[in-house]
C-alpha cells in the first residue's frame, strides 16, 4: 500500500516541512539547507532569514546525533493517547551537529542508563502507525547498542 | 532609555469572578467576561458604558462586538488582542497603555475568560491548535511536556537544583491557604506530600503543573491624570515590554537559548524603561504554567544565576513575610488557579494597593511576568505613585 502522511496532515506549526516528512517516508532522513547561502534551516521555513533567498534544498544525511533533552511522559495526554499503553515512554529532542545543529525530536528507546543529555543516538526510520498519526517518525537509540538495523 | 509610556497609564479597576472546577462553571464564557469587566468598573467607579475600549490575548472570544450591547457601550473606540499565548498578559497591559496615552480610548479594559463547557479549552483556547506535527507524532501534546523538555536541560545540563521547582510550588500553595477563592487552598504542600507526587512529564510532578479553571478576569485601564481623580489608589504600569529576541520564536525546540524562560529581552527592555532593577522588586507574580518555568524567568530576570539559583529560590525566600522575593502571593497559577494566568495581574495590583490577602508591607513596585517559554512573552512592572 503506498501510504502518504498528506493523508492525514495536522495542521500546525510552520507547514513548511512536507518533504521531512516525504523523506522518511522514503527511508531517508533530510533536513533543510538555503538553496543560495547554505545555512541549516530548521524548523523548515518558507524563505532564509539569512540571505533571504525562497528556495530550500532537502539533504539526506545521516541519522545521528546527541541527545539534547528529553522527558519520560507519565501520564496519557489527550492528543496522544494513542500511547497510552506505552506510558511511561520518552521523547527526547536530538541535536544533529552536522546539520547545523538542528534539533529533531522523536521517540527514545534504550536503557535508563543511557538516557543522558549529550549521549550519541542513532536514528531509526519507523513506518506510519496510529502511534504516529498516521506519520512515518523516527526513533532514537543509544549508539553504543550496536549500528544501524 | 526611559519609555514615553513610563507610567503614562493605570489599573484602577479589578474584576473577578469565581474559580470554578474546569467543566464546572454555571455560566458561558461570555457571560463570565462581562461578570468581570462590569466588576473591574464598579471597582473603579467608572460606568461600564464608559468603558471604549477592549484588549486581551491568545485566542480570547469574547471580543468587543459580542459583549458591547450587554455592557451599553456608547462607543467602542479601540480594541486589539495581543497575539502569542499566556506569553502576552502584560504585552496586553502595554498596548492598553498605549491606547489611552494616546487618546485613542479613554477607559480600557484587559480581559480574559475562559469555560470547558464554551470552548476547547486547551487544544483551541491555549495551544491555539498550533502544536506542529513534530510533537504530535512523537507523543507530546500538552505544555507539560515539551516545558518539561526545557526544565529537564535546565537541570541536567545547566546544574539548576530540582529543589528550586518544589520551592516555587510549596511557596505558592503556602499562599493560598490565606485566600478563601483559591482551588489549593486546603492543600498543605510539604516535602513529603511534594515528594510523593505522581510524575506527570519528568522532571515535573502533580504540583509543578498549573490548575485548570473556568472563570474570568478583567482589569481597568486609565491614564495617570483620570487615575487619579477615581478611588482606587492607582498601580502605574511602570513598563511591559512584549517580544522576543532573535532564536527565540515558534522554532519546535530549536529556539536559543533553550533552557529558561525566553525572557531575556523584555526583561533587559523592562529594566531600561522602568529604571529599577531586580533588587528593586517588591513582590513579583511569576506565571507559572510549570514551576520549572517560573524557575526560568527569575533566571531571566536578573533575581539570580543558574549558579545560585538553589540559593536564591527556597521556600523561606519566596515567602511572605520574611521572603526577600515573595512570589505568587494569592497562590498564583498553580494554587491560587489558572484563567491563563490573568489572576496574576489582579494579584499584581492588590498588592500596590495594600490589599492582598498575603500582604508584603508597604509594597512600591510589583513584577508580573507573563507566560515563559512562550514562543513570545513579554513581562510588567508596576508602582505606586512613588516609584514614578
Amino acid at each position: 500500500m503506498e501510504y502518504k502522511f498528506e493523508q492525514v496532515k495536522i495542521v500546525g506549526g510552520i507547514g513548511a516541512d512536507d518533504e521531512f516528512w516525504r523523506g522518511l517516508e522514503r527511508g531517508e532522513f533530510c533536513l533543510p539547507t538555503c538553496a543560495s547561502c547554505g545555512t541549516w534551516m530548521w524548523p523548515a521555513h518558507f524563505r532564509c532569514g539569512a540571505c533571504g533567498a525562497w528556495e530550500m534544498q532537502w539533504n539526506a544525511i545521516e541519522p545521528r546525533g546527541t541527545i539534547f533533552t528529553w522527558t519520560r511522559s507519565w501520564y496519557a495526554f489527550d492528543r496522544v493517547s494513542e500511547r497510552t499503553a506505552d506510558v511511561p515512554y520518552v521523547s527526547a529532542v536530538v541535536e544533529i551537529p552536522h546539520a547545523g545543529g538542528a534539533r529533531v525530536m522523536g521517540i527514545y528507546e534504550g536503557t535508563d542508563e543511557a538516557l543522558r543529555i549529550g549521549v550519541d543516538v542513532v536514528g531509526h526510520i519507523l513506518p506510519p502507525s496510529e502511534k504516529t498519526k498516521g506519520y512515518p517518525s523516527i526513533v532514537w537509540r543509544p549508539a553504543s547498542s550496536g549500528p544501524v538495523a | 532609555m526611559m519609555s514615553k509610556l513610563r507610567g503614562a497609564a493605570a489599573v484602577v479597576g479589578i474584576g473577578q469572578t469565581p474559580y470554578y472546577k474546569r467543566g464546572a462553571s454555571p455560566h458561558p464564557e461570555i457571560k463570565l467576561a462581562l461578570q468581570a469587566i462590569v466588576g473591574a468598573c464598579e471597582d473603579a467607579g467608572i460606568d461600564p458604558t464608559d468603558v471604549d475600549g477592549f484588549i486581551s490575548y491568545a485566542s480570547e472570544r469574547n471580543d468587543a462586538q459580542k459583549l458591547m450591547s450587554a455592557l451599553g457601550t456608547k462607543e467602542v473606540r479601540f480594541a486589539s488582542l495581543a497575539w502569542i499565548h499566556g506569553g502576552g498578559i502584560p504585552g496586553a497591559l502595554s498596548i492598553a497603555a498605549m491606547a489611552v496615552a494616546t487618546g485613542q480610548a479613554n477607559a480600557v479594559v484587559v480581559y480574559r475568560s475562559m469555560a470547558e463547557s464554551s470552548t476547547q479549552r486547551l487544544r483551541v483556547m491555549v495551544a491555539q491548535g498550533d502544536t506542529a506535527a513534530q510533537y504530535l507524532v512523537n507523543g507530546l501534546e500538552s505544555p507539560a511536556q515539551i516545558l518539561a523538555l526545557r526544565s529537564q536541560r535546565m537541570i541536567e545540563k545547566h546544574g539548576v537544583p530540582r529543589d528550586t521547582l518544589k520551592a516555587m510550588a510549596r511557596a505558592t500553595y503556602y499562599h493560598a491557604r490565606n485566600n478563601p477563592r483559591a482551588y489549593g487552598r486546603n492543600t498543605v504542600l510539604d516535602d513529603e506530600t511534594y515528594d510523593n507526587a505522581r510524575l506527570i512529564s519528568e522532571p515535573y510532578n502533580l504540583f509543578d503543573c498549573s490548575r485548570e479553571n473556568d472563570g474570568a478576569c478583567a482589569v481597568l485601564v486609565v491614564s495617570a491624570e483620570r487615575a487619579r481623580d477615581l478611588p482606587r489608589k492607582p498601580a502605574y504600569i511602570l513598563s511591559a515590554p512584549m517580544g522576543t529576541l532573535n532564536g527565540g520564536g515558534a522554532l519546535e525546540e530549536n529556539i536559543r537559548p533553550y533552557s529558561f524562560a525566553g525572557q531575556v529581552g523584555v526583561a533587559t527592555r523592562m529594566w531600561a524603561e522602568s529604571g529599577y532593577g531586580p533588587k528593586d522588586v517588591d513582590v513579583a507574580q511569576i506565571y507559572q504554567n510549570m514551576t520549572g518555568m517560573g524557575v526560568g524567568s527569575l533566571i531571566d530576570h536578573g533575581f539570580c544565576t543558574t549558579e545560585n539559583a538553589g540559593e536564591f529560590i527556597t521556600f523561606d525566600n519566596l515567602i511572605v513575610p520574611g521572603g526577600s522575593l515573595p512570589v505568587n502571593t494569592s497562590g498564583g497559577d498553580l494554587a491560587e488557579g489558572f484563567i491563563h494566568g490573568m489572576g496574576l495581574v489582579a494579584e499584581a495590583v492588590r498588592q500596590i494597593r495594600g490589599d492582598s490577602v498575603n500582604q508584603v508591607p508597604g509594597a512600591k513596585l510589583s513584577l508580573m511576568t507573563g507566560g515563559p517559554g512562550d514562543t513570545m512573552s513579554s513581562t510588567g512592572l508596576l508602582g505606586s505613585e512613588e516609584t514614578l
